[in-house]
């Protein structure tokens, strides 16, 4: 088990989901994994390289959470499959460091017991004993070191606490295999070895991986792709013989480990008086998982988001704007009148300025988001969501893929790993990129400006609420017809770990929106700079042969303003005219392109002699031939409806062919998508025209 | 400005847009990253900040 000296350990981090272990993998590594206070966040192994405590280098993998080695969805498969070796880019790790949550140790202690039957060297970081005192639970360290055989370490991973022992644990070479796990059932037991010895795997994983193919149900045993008929057959006639003898194979080992729990408990878990009552967390839950005050609580929450955003970031969007403003005078002004002076006042600042402005607004919608996945209210959402998403057939562990796509649809999409079943998965990957996700800020924020410039901003908070809920409505609606028409199937409980609620760690939350704030930056200066530079030429060029032809019928000759006219048939119904028509095109590569493109577009066409106006204002004075406005009240909505149920983001098409592994769902996606955000915008309009609105 | 220079450099600022398109989607086919996205969580993890053994003391 142990290596050579020089060479690098490989060590892997497990345990429950939300016991505490990328914030151990971040400590440890001086990475940033994504940490939150809710299960299910890291859906995929990771890994990262430290030192121990004589400065020797370790590679750490931080495996997703799992409750047992029997496994039920994709992401714990990842955690099974690297501790039994079957991962051929992975090698079995040379110890385990098993995450347990000190205010829930006997939950936690099952899935320890599995991995010291595997017989790789384990230490055992007992996290949150500061959450554990607070509940009046009392831990006898040596108790525990006794009866499991493996070091045994407090830790309070979220304040740096037992970082230096769990380092010099690490470092003791060779660490020495678990000495105890669970007593089986002799006849268990017999069979268990008897199995072991005709695997073909690893002899130090064998025995763990002949007790795991024991008590898996006949048709799980069908299901099983990693071993080969021979062995599935032996398996059969194994459990055959168990039945036969009196004992279930499936319940046996269950038994057998918690009655070791037990054992364990009694000795080294004690339970201080005053924690039979109410916790603050159980009052709390009582109000915000309520049938009526929990929905209250939710929406209240998000207003009140929606009003910050548009209150606190009014000041730094100012700014922003009056700098980009001076940027584009100045450079007016310093170079000739040329082409080189258009593209980069027109072009580059006025499309990355475009949207370099919203920064602000996504600085607080991921400070809001942040608070609310560090204090555990994420969970109280899925919870209240369960009982609307059991009505449309959606699986209750849909909803966390959902609240992660709010941020980004792509890790939403990829959190579906923790759903067991192929078909849910598939509803809840389909119907996630209808929550509206950051990129869509921009556009809403952009569209109500030019909707309801003078409005107060509760008002405005009040339409960008409408449009996150008519999202969540479409995504529920989208999912209830694929439960009942594509992909059908019953609907299961939703089993889900309330995680106690915590205040939030600041630094957390500052170093996610530092990063998310400058993933923005770079992306404004990297693929929103080329595609401004490239739309700009597109907007400018072939020139028109008369020297003396307006910018507003230049534009309109020219490529862009040809791909414009092109589709203008297909969005005319929909209010638009061809520039928007532009914008559109444009962002399909990402939805906040529209933004930076409709800048492009208009400063283009304002010609040379103008200053960048603000593009809220430049919308609102469009006009078209007939000089009616081309932004009226209904074709803003019209476009911030079809902006919340389009399909507008290469990246997420890239990901769900990559999750799905199929250009089927993907290209699905993007028809069903597209044709509802067609068809929603025009009974928008056309709605709106019926009953006599503008 | 000499119209020649002038279109020269925007001929530049345009072609090396596009070329950072098709850098950047040889560099993600050559990482196996799983797709374009910034925030996709699949991207190779940025350079480990190594630590001392002390550093956390």
């Amino acid at each position: 088990m142990s290596d050579p000296p020089s060479a690098v350990r490989h060590i892997a981090i497990a345990g429950n989901p939300n016991c505490g272990k990328s914030t151990i993998f971040n400590v440890l590594t001086g990475l940033r994994q994504k940490v939150g206070n809710y299960p299910g966040v890291t859906v995929e192994k990771k890994t990262g390289r430290f030192f121990g405590s004589h400065g020797e280098p370790m590679e750490l993998l931080d495996l997703p959470g799992s409750y047992s080695l029997q496994v039920r969805s994709p992401d714990e498969a990842v955690a099974r499959d690297v501790l039994l070796g079957r991962q051929p880019d992975t090698p079995r790790p040379d110890a385990i460091i098993c995450v347990v949550d000190a205010s829930n140790l006997e939950r936690n202690l099952y899935l320890v017991a599995q991995m010291l039957e595997l017989q790789i060297p384990a230490v055992v970081a007992l996290n949150m004993v500061d959450v554990a005192e607070k509940n009046g639970i009392v831990i006898d360290l040596m108790a525990l070191r006794e009866k499991l055989g493996v070091p045994v370490l407090p830790m309070v991973a979220t304040k740096g606490v037992g970082f230096i022992e769990l380092r010099q644990a690490l470092s003791r070479t060779p660490l020495p295999p678990p000495p105890f796990c669970a007593q089986m059932p002799i006849v268990l037991e017999r069979e268990t070895m008897a199995l072991a010895r005709r695997l073909p795997v690893d002899p130090a994983v064998a025995r763990g991986e002949a007790l795991l193919l024991l008590t898996l149900h006949e048709q799980a045993l069908t299901e099983l792709a990693h071993h080969d008929r021979i062995v599935i057959e032996d398996t059969r006639a194994a459990q055959a013989r168990l039945h036969t003898a009196g004992l279930d194979p499936t319940s046996a080992p269950v038994e057998a480990r918690y009655r070791w729990i037990g054992e364990i408990c009694a000795a080294a878990l004690h339970r201080g008086g005053g924690a039979f009552g109410p916790s603050v967390s159980d009052r709390l839950d009582g109000w915000l998982t309520h049938r009526v005050w929990g929905w209250a609580a939710f929406l209240a929450m998000m207003l009140l988001m929606f009003f910050c955003i548009f209150t606190v970031a009014a000041y730094p969007m100012e700014w922003i704007d009056t700098g980009i403003g001076a940027l584009g005078r100045w450079l007016g002004g310093f170079l000739p009148a040329s082409d080189l002076r258009s593209l980069l006042t027109d072009g580059v600042i006025a499309g990355v300025g475009g949207v370099v402005i919203f920064l602000p607004q996504i600085l607080i919608l991921f400070f809001f988001l942040g608070i609310l996945e560090d204090t555990g209210y994420m969970a109280r959402a899925a919870f209240i969501m369960d009982r609307l998403m059991s009505k449309v057939g959606l699986h209750g562990k849909s909803f966390i893929p959902m609240l992660s796509s709010f941020a980004c649809a792509i890790p939403g999409i990829m959190a579906t790993r923790t759903i067991e079943n192929r078909k849910d998965r598939l509803v809840t990957i389909l119907v996630a990129p209808l929550m509206s996700c950051s990129a869509r800020l921009p556009v809403y924020a952009l569209m109500i400006a030019v909707l309801i410039p003078a409005a107060s901003a509760l008002e405005k908070a009040g339409i960008m609420l409408c449009m996150y809920l008519l999202g969540i409505v479409a995504a529920f609606a989208m999912a209830w017809l694929f439960k009942k028409t594509l992909l059908r199937g019953e609907t299961p409980m939703l089993l889900l770990e309330m995680p106690p609620y915590r205040l939030p760690a600041w630094k957390t939350i500052l170093v996610r929106m530092w990063e998310r704030g400058f993933l923005f930056l770079r992306r404004a200066g990297t693929v929103i700079l080329a595609l401004s530079i490239l739309l700009w030429a597109l907007a400018t060029y072939p020139k028109p042969s008369d020297p003396a032809t307006s910018p507003a019928d230049a534009i309109a000759q020219s490529f862009a303003g040809k791909m414009g006219h092109a589709i203008e048939p297909l969005i005319r119904p929909l209010g638009y005219d061809w520039k928007i028509g532009i914008g559109l095109i444009a962002s399909f590569a990402a939805r906040e392109v529209f933004v930076g493109t409709m800048s492009i577009v208009y400063a283009v066409e304002s010609g040379p002699d103008e200053d960048l106006a603000p593009l809220r204002d430049t919308m609102r004075a469009e006009r078209r031939a007939d000089g009616s406005p081309v932004f009226t009240p209904l074709v803003c909505l019209g476009l911030m409806v079809f902006y919340v149920l389009a399909m507008q983001c290469i990246s997420t098409v890239a990901i769900v062919r990559r999750e799905t592994n199929s250009w089927r769902w993907p290209l699905f996606q993007i028809a069903y998508m597209t044709s509802l955000a067609w068809v929603a915008a025009l009974v928008v309009y056309q709605g709106g025209r019926l009953l006599g609105w503008t | 400005m000499n119209p020649l220079v002038d279109q020269l450099l925007v001929a530049a600022l345009v072609l090396g847009a596009l070329a950072f398109f098709v850098v950047r989607y040889l560099r993600k086919r050559a990482s196996g990253k799983a797709c374009g996205g910034d925030c996709c969580p699949t991207q190779k993890t940025p350079n480990a900040k190594l630590q001392t053994p002390n550093a956390k003391r």
